[in-house]
């Protein structure tokens, strides 16, 4: 393998100096660890599953490609598909309704395999991410110690290792070890991070690509049959909208409600107060009077107005 | 399909709720509901479908077994796996603020918080690595003339440059702004400031010289004054000045025609207003105050005619 390298340096002016530097990289080893991991996908994703797929392959050096693959077709015909580009692991990724994305990881022929629902994808190419590393470099796999605490976990651990750790000296890789994916468990999902090394003593800075994964099944056989794991607190993104919805929709309902009731109040007869028992207590009615009828109208009263001086002429009399 | 019972006039146990009926696909057809009566299994009353609890599968053996079949035991150089708890966080540990994820849970929510932990995880997992890295002559650092391929392209590298230098920039023009507004306003109080002590000043040396026009006072201190008075006043009536501030005039006429406030209902009499006679005279209310009292000008200029008289005589 003679390759034709371009030169590629952060931070450097770029000068395309082509050197060809395809053996010298030391004392080859032999490559025993035969790993092969396909990478490929249905129909109907969108681009940013596609980057994400293209971004894997780019970090991944033992990885295959391959044409989509319709969705109609029965899941186990990928095992065969493997079997023709002599691959041992498989990454398909699945989108359904063009919304939501879902991967499948397995071992092919007859390993265990997981299905999760993929969220939070952020590319390669995205601005924010600003680090660089050697195309093929071998990476480190840094994993958070919950993976250990569960035995579905600790298959997934398994899984995730012989997946995506490149093999020592295979023929596309470099021998240099400059990144570090990260594997966590926080909120019952997987956070999967890529890290640049820049330097030793620990300051990285992030390459990506960036998915979160929601563990849904891990099934016995590959692609199929029992299932080993179901996971509780898995909500399928169908349920979920629906949920926000009904949600959405019973408050409006309420406050419908409220105001329907509000009206009712004001329409509605009010009751009269019942007479009260206890009124008649203080009742204490008078003698009665002789009805005293007159005939004639009385007489028209003389009003005399008193000749009052003003305030102020008061005053000055007081005074006086 | 399980049948729970409820009757309407108490509720039975959830015990019931175990009779699982034989027929699972049963469609619960009035004669099979007769038929399950009459075996007992139904009680009368309302009989409400219930669902069973689904059960999830967790087959932590098949997992287990699983594990031991496909594991494979390849020397740690293959895989370069760790598995490490984050690195000490030292901003926290400067700041002494008690980390919530100490040990527990972390919050997915709070973002910041969320991929500090993972680029700590990051870093532990690097600083345990280095010593096993060496130890098996594994470089991490490429050689200053060991020119590869890089997974970003050269290309893409410079715009992710020009993204960070621009916001930079935007960032620092910002601030000159910010700086810039500031100056301007701080510019603009000394300005007023020297307009108004201009204005006092021309004020002070109008009257110094009308006062002497009209024989009040006969130094004319005032035009030298100016020079004595920067020196002395300038610290001691600044202060005065200040005190006084504006004058009563001044004041009463911000207080009826100034901005804010409500004046509308000032001119109505409260409860207060009404019983307060402090600002009753007498003498004046009865028509006995006459003008101003007897004070009004002590030197009454004399009329035309006295006035003549005088001259004529002297």
């Amino acid at each position: 393998l003679c390759l034709c390298f371009i030169v590629v340096e952060k931070g450097s002016p770029s000068s395309k100096n082509q050197k060809c530097k395809g053996k010298e990289r030391g004392p080859p080893g032999k490559w025993t660890n035969k790993e092969r991991v396909l990478i490929f996908s249905s129909r109907g994703i969108n681009f940013r599953t596609r980057h994400l797929m293209q971004d894997l392959r780019t970090m991944m050096p033992h990885a295959k490609a391959d044409t989509k693959m319709d969705r109609k077709d029965k899941l186990f015909v990928i095992n065969e598909v493997c079997e023709i580009k002599n691959c041992n692991k498989c990454l398909y990724f699945e989108a359904k309704k063009k919304q939501d994305l879902y991967m499948w990881i397995s071992n092919s022929p007859h390993g265990p395999s997981a299905k999760f629902l993929v969220q939070n994808i952020h590319t390669l190419a995205e601005l924010k991410l600003t680090g660089n590393c050697l195309k093929g470099s071998r990476p480190l796999l840094s994993f958070d110690p919950k993976f250990d605490k569960e035995p579905h976990y600790a298959l997934l651990k398994e899984l995730f290792i012989q997946t995506f750790s490149t093999p020592r000296y295979h023929p596309k890789s470099q021998p240099f070890v400059d990144h570090v994916f990260t594997f966590t468990i926080a909120d019952n999902r997987i956070w999967f991070r890529n890290y640049q090394i820049i330097e030793e003593d620990g300051s990285l800075v992030e390459i990506g690509p960036r998915f979160v994964l929601n563990l849904m099944k891990i099934f016995q056989g590959s692609f199929g049959g029992p299932t080993l794991y179901e996971n509780p607190d898995f909500r399928s993104p169908n349920m979920h909208r629906r949920e926000m919805r009904l949600a959405a929709a019973a408050k409006v309902r309420e406050k419908q409600m409220v105001k329907e009731m509000q009206k009712g109040k004001k329409t509605s007869a009010k009751e009269d107060l019942e007479s009260d028992v206890t009124a008649d207590v203080f009742l204490t009615p008078a003698e009665e009077k002789p009805a005293d009828i007159q005939t004639e109208a009385p007489e028209p009263k003389v009003v005399k107005k008193k000749q009052k001086a003003f305030k102020r002429q008061r005053m000055q009399m007081a005074r006086r | 399909m399980v049948i729970g019972s409820k009757t309407m006039a108490f509720v039975e146990e959830e015990a019931l709720l175990g009779q699982d009926s034989e027929e699972e696909n049963s469609e619960l057809s009035d004669d099979e509901l007769q038929e399950a009566f009459a075996a007992g299994l139904l009680k009368p009353g309302m009989n409400v479908l219930v669902d069973k609890p689904k059960k999830l599968v967790n087959n932590v053996e098949g997992l287990k077994q699983c594990l031991a079949d496909f594991r494979k035991d390849l020397p740690w150089v293959e895989r370069l796996d760790l598995t490490n708890l984050p690195a000490a966080n030292i901003i926290s540990q400067a700041e002494e603020k008690a980390s919530a994820p100490a040990a527990g849970e972390l919050d997915a929510d709070d973002d910041f918080q969320r991929e500090m932990f993972f680029y700590r995880q990051a870093q532990a997992t690097i600083l345990e690595a280095m010593p096993l890295l060496n130890r098996h002559s594994i470089a991490t650092k490429r050689p200053e003339d060991y020119f590869a391929e890089m997974a970003k392209s050269d290309q893409h590298m410079q715009k992710i440059r020009k993204k960070l230098i621009s916001k930079q920039m935007i960032m620092e023009r910002s601030e000159k702004a910010k700086k810039l507004r500031e100056q301007r306003k701080f510019g603009k109080k000394v300005q007023i400031e020297v307009i108004q002590k201009r204005q006092q000043e021309k004020k002070a040396m109008m009257s110094a010289v009308k006062k002497y026009q009209k024989g009040m006072t006969d130094k004319l201190e005032f035009l030298e004054g100016d020079q004595k008075m920067n020196k002395e006043s300038s610290q001691g009536s600044k202060k005065a000045v200040n005190k006084k501030g504006p004058s009563a005039k001044r004041k009463y006429k911000d207080q009826k025609f100034g901005f804010g406030g409500k004046k509308s209902g000032k001119k109505w009499n409260t409860k207060e207003s009404y019983n307060d006679v402090s600002g009753f005279r007498a003498k004046i209310a009865h028509g006995k105050g006459g003008k101003k009292g007897k004070g009004g000008k002590q030197n009454k200029r004399p009329g035309k005619s006295v006035r003549k008289k005088m001259k004529n005589r002297s």
